[in-house]
């Protein structure tokens, strides 16, 4: 009986072993972006809203920018550099006309989110990204990261916004 | 010194007490409050629902955002949105971003301006039950808006009765 009991016991701690193996690889199985060796942050669309923007043109977009807890205090207490640790998430849709707001305003008025194009992450670590200002780029699309050299445009284009510690977005109160 | 800590706990549970039993300022005629009248606390630091551009007078960027219980309602896909449900509005002037367009060498880029409005759902059955189970709010410069005004966002949100009269949609 006694044996019995020693056997259940050690089933039910290799099945515990091994749900938590298979969640552990489910959790690092994200493809890390290629130039700056950025993975997507998990949880990053739980994270705080800093604020929203309308690119037109050939971008065609609404977005929205988060920051995890470090970029968030920092924004709100005006603290630049941003400090190590911070991350800022932009994430983007295409900008389609909502057929059903329009009809409610009775007029065409109304942009909304329509299907997600990309989301892009800047992750502040002055060491290991010195030569970028501190920090790293990175876009994904479908879960994937963009292996194109499309990343060294980053950079030069945050470039002269060197004041604000190469960061566009101001927080919207 | 023992009595006087007991006394000093004593104090201590007499005032937690009146505070309990002292009625709401607020709702002290008994009336449910027909639209919401303070804004809820801590709802800058809520999860982001979507964006949304209004043209035309309008001519705004906003923000959606949802407290814990709206966020995961919306995200699970639940209709209709349990009690305690909050969502926010926050309402900015779109304003074009010289600084990006300079940047992008074009003009495309269009920013959050001046804030121009808050605006609140919350959702509450019993207390809201004339006007679809929601109490909408509305606040510029922290001020509610009057009663007029606050009469016409039920008619306009009732259309969406589909989506528990809810117009944004969960971004992802």
């Amino acid at each position: 009986m006694k044996r019995i009991a020693y056997s259940l016991v050690a089933l039910i701690a290799l099945t515990g072993a091994l749900a938590y193996m298979a969640h552990a690889s489910g959790r690092s199985d994200g493809e890390a972006e290629p130039i700056f060796g950025i993975k997507i942050p998990p949880g990053y669309r739980d994270w705080k809203l800093i604020s929203v923007a309308h690119e037109e043109g050939n971008l065609n977009d609404l977005r929205a920018l988060l920051g995890n807890d470090v970029a968030i205090k920092a924004y709100r207490n005006g603290n630049l550099p941003f400090p190590d640790g911070t991350i800022i998430a932009r994430l983007a849709w295409s900008y389609v006309p909502s057929e059903e707001n329009n009809k409610a305003f009775g007029r065409a008025q109304s942009f909304v989110a329509g299907p997600v194009t990309n989301v892009q992450f800047m992750v502040k670590d002055s060491k290991k990204y010195a030569a970028t200002g501190g920090w790293g780029f990175a876009q994904f699309k479908d879960g994937k990261p963009d292996a194109t050299a499309a990343l060294k445009t980053c950079f030069p284009c945050h470039e002269p916004g060197k004041a604000r510690d190469f960061v566009f977005t101001q927080y919207a109160p | 010194m023992r009595s006087f800590t007991f006394f000093l706990t004593a104090v201590a549970t007499m005032a937690g007490l009146v505070i309990l039993i002292a009625p709401d300022p607020g709702r002290a005629d008994g009336q449910p409050a027909p639209f919401v009248t303070e804004i809820p606390h801590g709802y800058r630091d809520w999860r982001w629902i979507s964006s949304a551009h209004e043209a035309g007078k309008l001519n705004s960027l906003g923000a959606v955002l949802g407290n814990d219980i709206a966020f995961n309602a919306w995200r699970d896909g639940k209709l209709p949105f349990p009690d305690g449900s909050i969502i926010a509005a926050l309402h900015y002037r779109n304003v074009p971003s010289d600084e990006n367009n300079k940047v992008f060498g074009q003009a495309q880029s269009f920013v959050p301006g001046l804030p121009t409005n808050v605006q609140f759902m919350v959702k509450d059955s019993t207390k809201y039950a004339a006007t679809g189970g929601w109490g909408f709010g509305h606040f510029a410069d922290g001020k509610p808006g009057d009663a007029t005004f606050m009469k016409t966002c039920f008619p306009c949100h009732e259309k969406t009765t589909a989506t528990d009269l809810v117009f944004t949609r969960y971004a992802p």
